[in-house]
Order: C-alpha cells, then structure tokens, then sequence
C-alpha cells in the first residue's frame, strides 16, 4: 500500500489539511455523479470522522482530535470510463481490485523527529523506517509566514523547518536502494493560502492567486517562487533530481484555503461555511485544489502499484 | 437472518417496530394470504402492547422501550409456484409452502458499538449476532433535519451520520475478514452483501424549507429509480458520511449497492393555533369492513417493506441460512 507522509510546521494545518482532505472524499462518494467512491479503514474512521464533525460545525480539529491522528487509510476509486451507459456496467466499474488504498503518516513535529534522528536514537529510527520508505511526502508550507524575513534579510520563520525538511528529504533519498525505481514524489501544499502577505507576493512579484490547477507550467513557477525565499534548501533539494538522477518525481502544488471568521476576545477563529447546490453545507474551502489533489494521490498510488 | 436496526435516541425504532407490527397484522390477515408472521413470544408480548398503545392513540412509553434488546419475527412469503397449486395440497406441510426468513432486531447501547470499533474485537454476543446481520436498516429522523447549522438537532444529526458510517464500516470490515477467512480454509463463498434499507422516520414532520431547497416534493414517487433519487437527495445532506460508506462498501469488497428507501410517517392530533401539551397523540382511521381503529400511519411504505425482504430471502446466501438451521437444530437438542 503507497504511503504518503504528512510533514508541516507546528501550527500550519495538518489535521485541517487531512479533514479537509476526508470532507472531499464525503462530498464526491455522495454525489449524484457517482463517479468516485472511497472507503475509511475502520480504525482510521473515529478520529477522521470527529473532525468531519468538527469542520462542519464551524470549528477547526481540536488538540484531542490532532492528538489522535497518526495514521489513516483510505481506499479510493474513480469509474472507469466508458462504463457510464448501462447501469450493470456501472456497477461493475467498483470491483475492490481496481481500487488503490493509501495510507497518510503523519509526523507531528518534523524538526524534533529530525534532529533526533540526526542524534542516531534507535527509537526514532523505528518510528521513521515507515517516513523513509514512503512513496509521497506532502510538505506543507504555512502560508502565513511566507516572505517575512528579519530586516537583514538573514533569518526566516521558516529556516528551522526548512533544514528539517531538506533533513528528511535527503533521508529519504539515502534510504532508497541506488538504481530504485520507486520515485518518490513530492507533492507541496500550501496551507491558509487565503491568509498569504500580500507583501510576499508582491515581493516575488506574483499575483494574488496562483494560476489555475489544469496549468500546471505556470502554477510550478508560481510556487517555486515562493519557495524559493522561504524554503530554499528544500526546494533546492527537490530540484536536484534532475541533476544527480535522485529518485524524487516531478513535485506538484497545491494550495488549500479555509474561510474563516475571524477569532473575537472569547472565541477562536470559526471556520465559515457555505451553502453547497443540495442545500446542505460544508466549509468555505478550495475545493477545487483538494479534487486534484486526490486525483494526484491516486496517479501516484496507481502508478506505484504497477 | 439478522438484520440490524440503527437508530438514534428517540428516532422513532420502537414506534418503527410497532407500526411494523401493525402492518404484519393487517397484511398477514388480508384475502390474498401470501404472507404469514409467527413471532416468538418474548417479542410478541412487547409488539402487542405496544400495538395495543397505538390503538388507544398513544406512542409507546419509556418503560416500554427499555424493555427491548431483541425483537424477533419470522416472516413467511409464499412460494411462486406453489401458489398456483390447489388450496388443500398447498396447505400441506411437505410442500414447505412458505420460505421463511428470520427478522431480529436488536437495541445496542452506543457503548457496545463504540467497544467494537476502538478494539475490533466483538466481545458481547449480541455485537457478535448484530455483525452477522445481512441487512442493516438504518432509520433516519426527519425531525432532526434541518439546515440551521447553529441548532442541536444540526449538530446531533453530524454525530449521528458519524456513528452510523463508522457502524456500517465495522459491519463491512466483520464481513470482509469473513470472507477472507472462508476463502483462505478453502471454502468457496459468494461475495459479502449487505442490503441496507433506510427508512425515512417521521417523515411528516419533515419541514417545507428543507424540501424547497432540495427541489423536493412532499411524498415519496412510485418509481424504485425516482425513490432512491428522492431518499439519497435527503441523505446526501444530512448523512453524507453513511452515504459515502454506503457506496465504499464495494470497494472494501462488500457491496452494499442494493440499498432500499421507505418513509415511515404516523399522523398526530393537531390542534390549530395550539401547541400540543404533553405526548401528541395518534390519529386513528375509522371503522371500515377491512378493519378500522388502527393508528393512521404510512401502511403501503410497511408493506413495500415487508417485500423488500421477500425478494432478500432468495438472495440469501446458503450458508446464512444453513447456519440459521443449524442454530434451530441446536436450540431444540434437549440440554
């Protein structure tokens, strides 16, 4: 089963970004299309659905649910085409064989897995041997401290979490056998991208919403621009698989935004929602980038089955 | 065969089973007689108090409701074709005149459920029969649906649907291991089903918005392909976890494809420009030479349930009722 490792700074979104994730996965298995089904592993289901439940009254996943979060399977499947006419037919195009199952890992807090791993502890090694053998890190990069630099230019928010991550990635790369054709493909989401300075745009001179997801040219030069100023080792890293045949895959972006309404002196910032076409409701989020994300996961998981 | 009741606190399952009752009485004495129900007699003494209840206008009482853990009918079909063959041979007990099939209903406490889930393991027997449960009939409150996201009956539907999707994945996850259990001692089985039938519970108090905004009339269609567009427009909204699971069934490798939708409605005394006070009370139709002093209630959805399950009984797959039989055979060996 492909596995797909979550990293992200403290704070940046990785259980709203996996219940986000899930709310996508409910919206398109329930859609009178039809055309996408998806089945939650049993022990994964309870702490997936308690954010579902969570986001969809408004509130981001509370540190209880974060804290229950570590790994969760899914299985997901897309019609065949052409099979869309007869209804027997239809049916047919779900056979649990031509699904894909993936399975997220998520690492809480990368710098100190990292640097303890650097220290050799045995029994971070243990917990990493699934990271290192995984076929997709989704590195998360919160939008909100992009571009903000100290005023000599030096030091960053991020530069701690860009040594870690560029740690991981070059673990990743060790680990993998020379020769291996098992790419590893780094996939970047951006997170609260609806909360980016607009300075940081302005300053990579960058307009204020990332090309559309189908053109996938201009929207790698978009994000690599931003990466560039604020996660320079690990885009360089990443880049690097052109140079020294490394095993990483072509990586892809994707930038993910919650509405919210903003925090008041005693309440936490509430996640907006919105109407959807059935009348019912789900959170004001970009839908459109978490679609393709799923159908990029599920590229990557049918491709690494093969 | 086990079938499954789900439902929420106070989402109507024993006035469900009352009016199920209900309508096996008034279905099973009718002309045609091709249905028959014998139910034992633990079941039979709550059903008719309860049915007695609804006759005299009133829901069944909290009292009665805790006295149900496992409610039992056997249904009886008759048979096609020996339908067609003279009344006094098709009478004859040689000719096995009716294909019976087994409802059990049980009552679980979330706490059961929750056991099962967090530890995969089925400890008490009860989760262990309920997991064996080739349909799952899941009743939805209508009265819960609403789109005012601020509201408690909001928010409880969002756990219900999470309880029932994680409920269904568990049922999903026992039946696939099953399966795989079987074809790994080399047995060969057919591929895991589960029918799930959802049932639209006080479908009368469904409000008008919510319809309009759907685009939904009130009342069910006629049509089996116009129904289940109707019930899953519903379901999409309000349960759109179960929904999804529902569909995911088959690619867990247990279909769940054969869903079936009924409305379940039972009219109350209204009495204009006033709030009832107390427990509403039931409407009751009049006499008439096919019966009459029964509660008012959505009989023709009843009897497409009861149905429903005679086209189940020859999908069955022979170990379940073979296992059936053998637990019969079992129960009757002197101890």
């Amino acid at each position: 089963m492909p596995h797909v490792v979550i990293v992200g700074d403290r704070e940046s979104g990785k259980a709203t970004f996996l219940s986000l994730l899930y709310a996508t996965q409910v919206k398109s298995g329930s859609d009178a299309s039809d055309a996408f089904r998806f089945h939650a592993d049993v022990d994964s289901l309870d702490e997936i659905s308690e954010a579902f439940e969570q986001l969809m009254s408004g509130s981001f996943p509370d540190s209880a649910t974060k804290e229950g979060m570590r790994g969760i399977t899914f299985h997901l499947g897309y019609r065949k085409a052409g099979r869309g006419v007869l209804s027997r037919l239809r049916s047919r195009g779900w056979d649990a064989g031509g699904s894909i199952a993936l399975h997220f890992i998520l690492v809480r807090n990368v710098e100190e897995e990292m640097s303890r791993f650097l220290r050799g502890s045995s029994l971070t090694n243990a917990d990493l041997r699934e990271v290192l053998e995984s076929d997709a890190v989704a590195i998360l990069v919160d939008s909100t401290k992009l571009g903000a630099r100290t005023e000599d230019r030096t030091v960053g928010p991020m530069d701690r979490y860009d040594t870690a991550v560029e740690s991981l990635l070059s673990a990743v790369r060790r680990s993998r056998p020379r020769g291996s054709r098992r790419p590893i493909h780094p996939i970047v989401v951006f997170s609260k991208f609806d909360s980016v300075d607009p300075k940081a745009l302005l300053t990579a001179n960058l307009a204020g919403a990332p090309p559309h997801v189908k053109k996938t040219r201009p929207r790698s030069a978009y994000a690599e621009a931003l990466l560039e100023a604020s996660l320079p080792r690990t885009i360089e890293r990443v880049r690097a698989r052109d140079r020294d045949a490394s095993p990483f895959a072509k990586p892809s972006y994707f930038f993910s935004s919650v509405r919210t309404e903003a925090a008041t002196a005693n309440q936490r910032a509430k996640i907006r929602l919105r109407r959807t076409n059935g009348a019912g409701w789900e959170p004001d989020y970009s839908a459109d980038e978490y679609r393709a994300l799923l159908e990029r996961l599920w590229t990557i998981a049918s491709n690494a089955g093969e | 065969m086990p079938c499954a009741l789900l439902g929420d606190r106070a989402s109507g399952k024993t006035t469900f089973l009352g009016l199920l009752y209900a309508a096996q009485v008034k279905y099973g004495t009718g002309v045609q007689d091709d249905f028959r129900f014998h139910a034992p007699m633990g079941s039979l003494n709550l059903m008719s108090a309860v049915y007695e209840g609804m006759k005299d206008a009133r829901f069944p009482s909290a009292t009665l409701k805790e006295e149900i853990t496992e409610l039992g009918f056997i249904f009886g079909y008759l048979r096609k074709v020996v339908g067609k063959l003279p009344y006094y041979i098709r009478n004859q007990n040689w000719v096995r005149p009716f294909s019976t099939l087994r409802f059990s209903a049980y009552d679980v406490s979330g706490e059961d459920i929750e056991e099962f889930i967090e530890t995969g393991i089925a400890s008490r027997p009860l989760i262990q029969q309920l997991l064996k449960s080739v349909v799952v009939v899941v009743l939805v409150d209508c009265s819960k649906m609403t789109t005012e996201i601020d509201t408690p009956a909001y928010k409880k539907m969002l756990r219900y649907d999470s309880t029932v999707a994680k409920l269904l994945v568990a049922f999903q996850t026992y039946k696939k291991q099953e399966y795989d259990r079987l074809k790994d001692s080399g047995v060969k089985a057919d591929a895991p089903r589960i029918y799930p039938a959802f049932v639209l519970s006080k479908f009368d108090t469904l409000r008008d918005d919510v319809l309009a905004r759907l685009g939904l009339h009130r009342g069910f269609p006629e049509n089996k392909r116009a129904r289940k567009d109707y019930a899953e427009a519903l379901l999409r909204v309000f349960v759109p976890q179960t929904l999804s699971q529902i569909r995911g069934g088959k690619i867990a490798g247990v279909s769940m494809d054969k869903a079936a939708y009924f409305l379940s409605w039972v009219r109350t005394e209204q009495h204009e420009g006033m709030e009832p006070v107390g427990q509403p009370r039931i409407v009751r139709t009049g006499f008439a030479p096919e019966g009459g002093g029964e509660p008012d209630f959505s009989y023709d959805e009843y009897v497409e349930f009861i149905e429903h399950f005679r086209d189940i009984a020859h999908k069955i797959p022979d170990e379940v009722l073979e296992a059936e039989r053998f637990q019969a055979q079992a129960l009757a060996r002197p101890a």
